[in-house]
């Protein structure tokens, strides 16, 4: 089967141990704890019409900004999910960031946005305007860690991108 | 370079890093093929029944990266729940993985950490807070401001209605009571009739404006239909005429129009509300030569032109003579004072201008300039009277509780609508998505995905369809999240028929995208 290394990259507290929580075990937990370091999961994703694929997610510490250990972390990485959370503006501006200083040492990875929260989503200071332009540069997912909406999706989309 | 160490200190440095760093080396070939293990395997995670998965996560760690050079990974997570300090040693042909354990350390990260960030989202929640409160002050002060203009307002409507009403009445029966008597001849008849028709025709007016002016600023719906000119004109000649022929005063109704190839949609009530309010005071302000009301269409646009020869408007009353029960802009003024703020609030809600022209003694014409509130195309031999809205509308209902789904679409059926229905609003997500209706009917409460998130996922996809929310929650806070989500109407439950009536027809009636 073939392996493929997925980072999860968004500043702190955007719910991306959330999201892998929700895709990898089917959990969430209200707690917020921040991550220091990595926490690597994995698991295996079905496609139609092809082998399944096996994501090995790192869970990468919360940043705005991507640091020397943060870049380390990444070598390797075929995908990047990247992370906002809708209801902080600042937190998706801090994705963009992230992901065009991601590029710059993996220009071939493939990306998604998973702009988190959408249980919140009466509180989201990011606009439907705003993400609806962002879908024409890459993937956008809107998320719920809590109930699940939109996380299989967004997993699944860079599966099958992988898989191409 | 650290001077030698004397053998006690070196060995006890020596215990005590290994005690606290719990190294365990694990020695592959370039295969991954386990091949030799030092150090404590049991504290992290690498003796129980379950080796072979640990060791598949190790291996996991490095996908991507080369083995034959040292690659150090700090404070990753272990299948044991500890973290550790991860490095690779290349030694050709295979190489070796050394695990430290980090946990203590991060413990104390987790920790700084976490205060930190918790501080920077409890900031973020209280900067937002403090915005809404100020909002709530914000909203508070309005509302005292306009709770005393309204005490004002309600102190000077009942000493106003109380000459208002009375003065027009105490005509109409004085001159009933000269027709009863008996020595009513026909010209003192016709005389009587006159006058009995002026003051009621101003009593209509009186009462049409206070209704209107109960309705508040933010008003009743707009409801948009085809407005017939030309029955308005001629109301507005059979209403007018004999008030004016009464003050031998030339009375003249034109209308114009362009071969449009819409038919605009107006609020026909508010139109005539409009026209009649300026007309009366025409009426009444001109003592001789011509009143004249002009309706134009210019593009799909209305424009309202009601002039007079009257005592005209002084420049420093021409604001005044729109507030409310102001009645000095003109001498001899009588009247509630309400008919112009009414007009201006009016014109306002329909989004048009208005314009006057006056001069003392020389007359006054009001211009009226009214943008249709919706349009629809004009096919040839299609009588837009007997088409309100576009009944082709393909509208998609959503909604958890059977009942109500089947309520909303026998109603939409019977409008002459074409009806999906979806039963949550993930189905109601893909459905939109396969083929999208004009118009989308989503209830707000419903378990898993709400409709305001669906709301927010479609617009976000780029439907541009009209969608009208549905909900229990009558708060203004609910129908804003629901309107940001990206709703353009909002409706509370239990429904009230008529104005779910008047919203699906504007909704249908107003273009995409407006």
């Amino acid at each position: 089967m073939r392996t493929h290394k997925l980072c999860m990259l968004g500043d702190f507290g955007v719910g991306k141990t959330s999201l892998v929580a929700r895709f990898v075990r089917r959990t969430f937990s209200e707690k917020y704890l921040t991550t220091v370091g990595v926490k690597v999961d994995s698991k295996e994703v079905a496609l139609p019409d092809r082998e399944p694929l096996k994501l090995v997610v790192w869970d990468i510490a919360g940043r705005g900004t991507l640091d020397a250990p943060g870049a380390n972390y990444l070598r390797g990485a075929s995908a990047l999910l990247m992370v906002a959370d809708g209801t902080r503006e600042a937190s998706l501006a801090a994705a963009l960031e992230l992901l065009e200083q991601a590029r710059r040492d993996l220009p071939d990875v493939a990306a998604a946005l998973a702009v988190n929260k959408l249980d919140l989503v009466e509180r989201w200071e990011v606009t439907a305007a705003t993400l609806s332009d962002l879908r024409r540069e890459l993937p956008v997912f809107e998320t719920s860690a809590l109930s699940g909406d939109g996380v299989e999706a967004a997993f699944a989309e860079l599966a099958a991108r992988l898989a191409t | 370079m650290m001077p030698e160490l004397p053998p006690v200190a070196e060995s006890w440095l020596r215990d005590t890093l290994l005690r606290r760093a719990h190294p365990l080396l694990l020695s592959f070939d370039a295969g991954w093929c386990l091949r030799d293990v030092h150090g404590d395997a049991a504290f992290h995670g690498f003796d129980s029944g379950d080796a072979g998965r640990a060791l598949r996560e190790l291996q996991d760690l490095f996908i991507g990266l080369p083995l034959d050079g040292h690659q150090e990974l700090p404070f990753i997570e272990l299948s044991n729940g500890r973290s550790a300090h991860v490095h690779l040693i290349a030694d050709p042909p295979g190489f070796h993985v050394l695990l430290l354990d980090a946990e203590e350390e991060r413990v104390q990260q987790r920790a700084q950490q976490q205060l930190g960030n918790e501080a920077v989202l409890a900031g973020h929640e209280k900067s937002k807070a403090i915005g809404r409160l100020q909002e709530i002050r914000n909203e508070l002060e309005r509302q005292r401001a306009s709770l005393e203009e309204a005490n004002a307002l309600k102190n000077a409507l009942i000493a106003t209605l109380s000459h208002d009403f009375r003065t027009p009445l105490t005509s109409i029966f004085g001159y009933l009571h000269l027709l009863e008597g008996p020595a009513a001849d026909a010209a003192r008849a016709r005389q009587a009739l006159g006058a009995i028709r002026r003051n009621a025709t101003y009593l209509f007016t009186l009462a049409e404006n206070l209704l209107e002016y109960g309705r508040g600023e933010a008003g009743a719906l707009l409801n948009p239909g085809v407005l017939s000119v030309d029955a308005l004109a001629r109301d507005i000649d059979d209403m007018f005429r004999p008030l004016a022929e009464d003050k031998r005063l030339a009375f003249e109704v034109g209308v114009e129009r362009d071969d449009g190839s819409v038919v605009p949609l107006f609020d026909e009530v508010r139109v005539r509300q409009v026209a009649v309010n300026l007309l009366s005071n025409a009426v009444r302000y001109t003592a001789q030569g011509t009143v004249s009301a002009r309706f134009a269409w210019r593009g799909g646009r209305l424009r309202i032109e009601i002039a007079d020869t009257g005592i005209g408007i002084s420049p420093e009353f021409r604001e005044r003579v729109f507030k409310p029960f102001n009645r000095g802009g003109q001498a001899g003024s009588k009247g509630a004072g309400l008919g112009l703020s009414i007009v201006r609030r009016l014109v306002e809600q329909m989004g048009g201008t208005l314009a006057l022209d006056s001069a003392p003694g020389r007359g006054t014409r009001f211009t009226i300039d009214l943008p249709p509130l919706a349009s629809l195309p004009a096919p040839a031999g299609l009588d837009p009277a007997a088409t309100p809205w576009k009944k082709d509308f393909d509208v998609l209902v959503v909604d958890d509780d059977p009942d109500v789904a089947q309520l909303l679409e026998a109603l939409l059926l019977d409008l002459g609508f074409r009806v999906r229905v979806a039963g949550d609003a993930n189905a109601a997500v893909a459905e939109v998505m396969r083929r999208p209706p004009d118009l989308l009917l989503i209830d707000v409460e419903m378990p898993g995905l709400s409709g305001n998130a669906a709301v927010f996922r479609l617009r976000s996809n780029g439907y541009r369809g009209r969608i009208v929310t549905l909900s229990a929650t009558s708060t203004g806070e609910a129908r804003d999240a629901s309107l940001r989500a990206g709703a353009d109407y909002y409706l509370t439950k239990p429904l009230n028929l008529d104005q779910f009536v008047g919203v699906v027809q504007r909704a249908t009636a107003s273009p995409v995208g407006a």
